[in-house]
């Protein structure tokens, strides 16, 4: 059994983030190989930038010799290239891309019926400016028969050949550009170009409902999208898939009653960095859940949280320890290892103050790559769980918010530690140090950096 | 090995070497330079002296083998390391080697002529050697909680060269 997962459009790529923590984590149902590709229009996109930062940090981490007895990255990913899939190209416009408007017959004049003509002249370099009836025009042409022929849909008949069954989650927004338009037409043109292969593939999809809102700044009569529209695309967005039960084999509706502000209003590219938020999370969760699930089940899930205004682990359906371990493991780092490893390499530190790092890091460089990229990825960990904790005026009862801060990744209050997620464990940082320097028998193959890693994990179980 | 075996293995490690060091001290000292030593104090035999120079070496080594002790309860029950800055306590370690080294000439000096027996040079270098060097520092290398594990000077070099053999 293999996994894909795709992202399509800018909420496509932040559920992917989020993905790609609980991947790290150890989060995901069995550790079947996860396949991951990104369809997006505007490369350049704050938050897909972000994404791909902590999946390549992941690809790296899988290097690591941590042993297969740990959940620890034990979900090996690989990433389908070309990351992200551009299906408009550079610099192109819908009359580029379609060349409907050279056409003088009837198909020209449908064409320019159904398009205005901002529509057909406006750069996508930024996406489909939640405009998902230009997405879908271009990614039906481009994806059924572009470059991704050759990649995404060869590779997956090339697994099915080799008498694999596959399992493929598309996430993305049915309220925006790319996303709206992606995730019928992707599935769609999965469905189509992997017809011969039916009783092998199953298509799940997250279907992200309206969940923020923004006001425009300043940006003139360009073409964009407005969060008034969302409500509108949605109710026919979901109408559209009322009427095609056939699309997804497993559809999962996720949204919120609130709709969250964001903070700085971007019509794309690396300005746009919104803020992680939990129905994200959520929707990551629903591609954990699909791949658990047996292939070819017929399944809608609904979820709700036991109450309005608050979030609390009985209203995430993960394993809670396993996050949380994770989450400890992260801060230990941050607090605990990251300024002695700072220290030793600027020679203000005398080696034996840290017997872990006498035993465990003697022969590991401090500036390695692989030691760099961990330090980044627990900044990146620590960014993504406070955006979390603090959106929206709600009360999120997960990780305790007053424990950390993020931009630098640090613990402010110690004591939070032992009771990261409000539940007091014995697990206080002294115990995490003490554990440390124990003596563990791991397998032979778990060496370097990764048995460090493997060894600060485990100090870290409750 | 779980924490509290171990805890207990180091505590009667250190009870063990502190009685052992008194044996070495006080059947080296007897050895080497007893007789002469008995000779020349006055109103003593070597029977004597052998007698009152046993009460020194113990007095001198279960104080010694309180600092080794002192130091392991305060490593294993009162640091704690939350915070990099609280690690290592090599400045807490050297005192208390101060202390030992304090105890180890010190005691002699000042009980010997309470017990009217005289000592020279040789038992103060043996009782630096036997109870500072062997009662303190190695105990100390051997037994200290692994938090702070190489926090005695050349630890890690003799641990090495043990975990080798």
């Amino acid at each position: 059994m293999s996994y894909y997962f795709i992202s399509i459009g800018g909420t496509g790529a932040k559920v992917m983030e989020s993905l790609t923590h609980l991947c790290i984590a150890g989060l995901l149902p069995n550790d079947e190989r996860l396949y991951i590709a990104a369809i997006d229009p505007d490369v350049g996109n704050g938050n897909l930038e972000r994404t791909s930062a902590a999946l390549n940090n992941f690809v790296a981490f899988q290097n690591f010799s941590v042993g297969n007895d740990t959940p620890l990255f034990k979900n090996k990913i690989s990433i389908v290239r070309p990351f992200p899939f551009n299906p408009t190209g550079h610099d192109k416009t819908l009359d580029d891309l379609t060349e409907y408007h050279q056409h003088s017959t009837g198909v020209g004049k449908l064409y320019a019926a159904l398009y205005t003509r901002a529509e057909r002249s406006v750069t996508l370099n930024e996406g489909f400016r939640g405009h998902p009836s230009i997405g879908a025009a271009v990614l039906a042409k481009n994806f059924g028969d572009g470059s991704n022929r050759t990649t995404l849909t060869a590779q997956i008949e090339k697994l099915i050949g080799e008498g694999d069954s596959v399992k493929i989650f598309l996430a993305g927004s049915v309220f925006g550009g790319t996303g709206a338009a992606g995730l019928p037409t992707v599935a769609r043109l999965l469905r189509d170009n992997l017809a011969d292969y039916a009783d092998r593939i199953s298509i799940g999809g997250a279907l992200i409902l309206p969940y923020f809102s923004f006001t425009p700044t300043d940006i003139g009569d360009e073409l964009f999208a407005r969060s008034e529209n969302f409500l509108p695309n949605t109710k026919a967005a979901l109408k559209y898939y009322a009427d095609r039960e056939n699309l997804f084999d497993a559809t999962y509706l996720v949204g919120d009653s609130v709709m969250t502000a964001v903070k700085d209003f971007s019509v794309g590219s690396a300005n746009q960095r919104n803020e992680a938020h939990i129905v994200e999370l959520y929707a990551a969760l629903a591609a954990a859940d699909f791949f658990a699930q047996p292939t070819k089940k017929k399944i809608f899930k609904y979820i709700c949280r036991h109450e309005r205004d608050k979030f609390s682990w009985n209203d995430l359906p993960t394993s809670r320890e396993r996050f949380v371990q994770f989450a400890r493991f992260i801060f230990a780092y941050v607090h605990l290892v990251k300024p002695v490893l700072n220290n030793l390499v600027s020679g203000e530190a005398a080696a034996y103050k840290y017997p872990w790092f006498v035993d465990l890091l003697g022969g590991v460089k401090v500036t390695d790559p692989d030691v760099v990229n961990f330090s980044f990825y627990a900044e990146a960990f620590a960014a993504w769980l406070k955006q979390l904790e603090t959106f929206g005026g709600r009360e999120i009862f997960l990780i305790d918010p007053a424990a950390f801060e993020s931009n630098p990744a640090r613990i402010v209050d110690k004591k939070i530690f032992s009771a990261l997620d409000g539940v007091q464990s014995k697990i206080t940082l002294h115990e995490v140090w003490y554990r440390l320097t124990e003596p563990l028998k791991l397998e032979s193959s778990v060496t370097g950096f990764g048995k460090f890693l493997r060894r600060l994990y485990e100090a870290c179980a409750a | 090995m779980n924490r509290t075996t171990r805890t207990v293995i180091k505590i009667f490690v250190i009870a063990a070497t502190a009685i052992g060091c008194i044996a070495a001290a006080y059947y080296v000292g007897s050895l080497v330079t007893g007789h002469a030593l008995a000779t020349a104090s006055d109103n003593m035999n070597y029977s004597r002296w052998q007698e009152k120079f046993f009460t020194l070496t113990r007095a001198t080594g279960l104080l010694n083998g309180l600092c080794a002790l002192g130091w392991f309860i305060a490593a294993r029950f009162a640091f704690t390391v939350d915070e990099v800055p609280g690690a290592g306590k090599r400045i807490f370690w050297a005192g208390i080697c101060a202390a030992s080294a304090a105890i180890a000439l010190g005691v002699p000096h000042v009980y010997a002529p309470m017990l009217g027996i005289k000592l020279n040079g040789i038992i103060f270098a043996l009782f630096a050697t036997i109870f500072t060097g062997a009662g303190f520092w190695l105990v100390t290398i051997f037994t200290t909680p692994l938090a702070f594990k190489y926090t005695p000077p050349l630890s890690r070099e003799v641990l090495k060269l043990f975990s080798r053999r």
